[in-house]
């Protein structure tokens, strides 16, 4: 930025002689997470469960992908527990109170979702959350395992685009 | 420095304050899920937890004929069935129930005598021979290889159910009368 002139009539003149001021950097936040507790379930159907998340966006149209990575070997969304890996599924919806949504991969992102909470933790701190995290449970993997608990943790890595 | 608090109008020693303190701990689940830091990406995670309960499943079970039986020798049929468990073990227990008076296994046809049958079980298949059941009382320990619930991929069957009716038996029986039961099989994992 050059330095200020004194025009006549005590006018003030900057003269901006560098590039543009660059854009602050997007910011974004993923919020509200809870556990998923299951409990002791039948093995002859599928189950699933979906809660509501926040993701708050300070980026004008809340763009932002996602990627999950699970606990097992090669970050595979797999539980561990009594006899071998329990393969579980995770979909992400870009809207809260959804049952069903884009199914996630481990480690790949899934791009060109948007978030309704625009403004940093504006929405979140009110409550209203902006996208579904579901868990699936097989019945062709709960029946094929071995009787007792199952754990594992999902981790979840968003982006602002 | 010295704390207090007040609960229920009353003032606390800062000691009693650690004490409730620690009860609040205990009594709330322990929660793994963390929320994501604010920044150009934000890292949350959720713990997941599920528990499977014991299972077992009897399946592949066929009725049993014996028709115009010789009674000139004993009378025997062995088939195959599968039966699935999902306990560390893959164990499980049977215990046989006829439909005889007080769960013998005999054949029944009217007024007549009753006929008893022999039952045996083995844990693979393709036997003709295995362990003998007494009615209503809880086998041995049996061991199951299905993988999955109703042997829906290899083994196709894990094991056989034989039932004798003894030559004497036969004998007893008056000619082109049809004697009929029900035997029971109730499978428990181990």
């Amino acid at each position: 930025m050059g330095c200020p002139r004194v025009l006549p009539g005590g006018m003030i003149l900057v003269a901006a002689l560098g590039g543009a001021t660059p854009a602050a950097a997007q910011q974004i936040q993923l919020t509200r997470l809870t556990d998923f507790a299951f409990g002791t379930v039948g093995v002859d159907a599928d189950i699933s469960s979906s809660k509501d998340v926040c993701v708050s966006s300070s980026g004008v149209l809340g763009r932002y992908n996602i990627v999950a990575t699970g606990s097992g070997t090669n970050r595979a969304f797999t539980l561990a527990g009594a006899g071998a890996p329990m393969a579980y599924e995770v979909q992400w919806s870009g809207t809260a109170g959804r049952a069903t949504g884009t199914a996630l991969t481990s480690g790949i992102a899934t791009t060109g979702l948007a978030t309704t909470g625009l403004g940093l933790n504006l929405g979140c701190v009110l409550g209203n959350d902006s996208a579904s995290l579901i868990i699936v449970l097989r019945s062709s993997e709960l029946s094929k395992a071995t009787a007792g608990p199952y754990t594992g943790t999902l981790t979840l890595l968003i982006a602002a685009e | 420095m010295k704390q207090n608090i007040i609960a229920f109008g009353k003032f606390l020693p800062g000691r009693a304050v650690a004490l409730l303190g620690l009860t609040a701990l205990a009594a709330t689940p322990a929660a793994a899920a963390t929320n994501g830091a604010l920044g150009a990406t934000s890292t949350g995670s959720v713990q997941i937890t599920v528990s499977v309960p014991s299972r077992v499943q009897i399946t592949g079970l066929t009725d049993i004929s014996f028709a115009n039986a010789e009674p000139n020798g004993p009378a025997q049929s062995a088939q195959n069935n599968c039966v699935w468990s999902n306990t560390a073990t893959k164990g499980y227990t049977i215990t046989a129930t006829g439909s005889g008076t007080g769960g013998a296994f005999t054949l029944a046809s009217g007024a007549l005598t009753p006929v008893s049958y022999a039952v045996q079980w083995n844990q693979s298949s393709g036997q003709t021979s295995g362990t003998a059941l007494v009615a209503s009382t809880v086998s041995g320990n049996f061991v199951s290889t299905a993988a999955v619930p109703t042997c829906a991929t290899t083994p196709s069957s894990t094991s056989s159910l034989i039932v004798t009716i003894a030559q004497s038996q036969l004998q007893a029986m008056p000619s082109l009368t049809t004697y009929t039961g029900t035997l029971t099989l109730l499978v428990n994992p181990l």
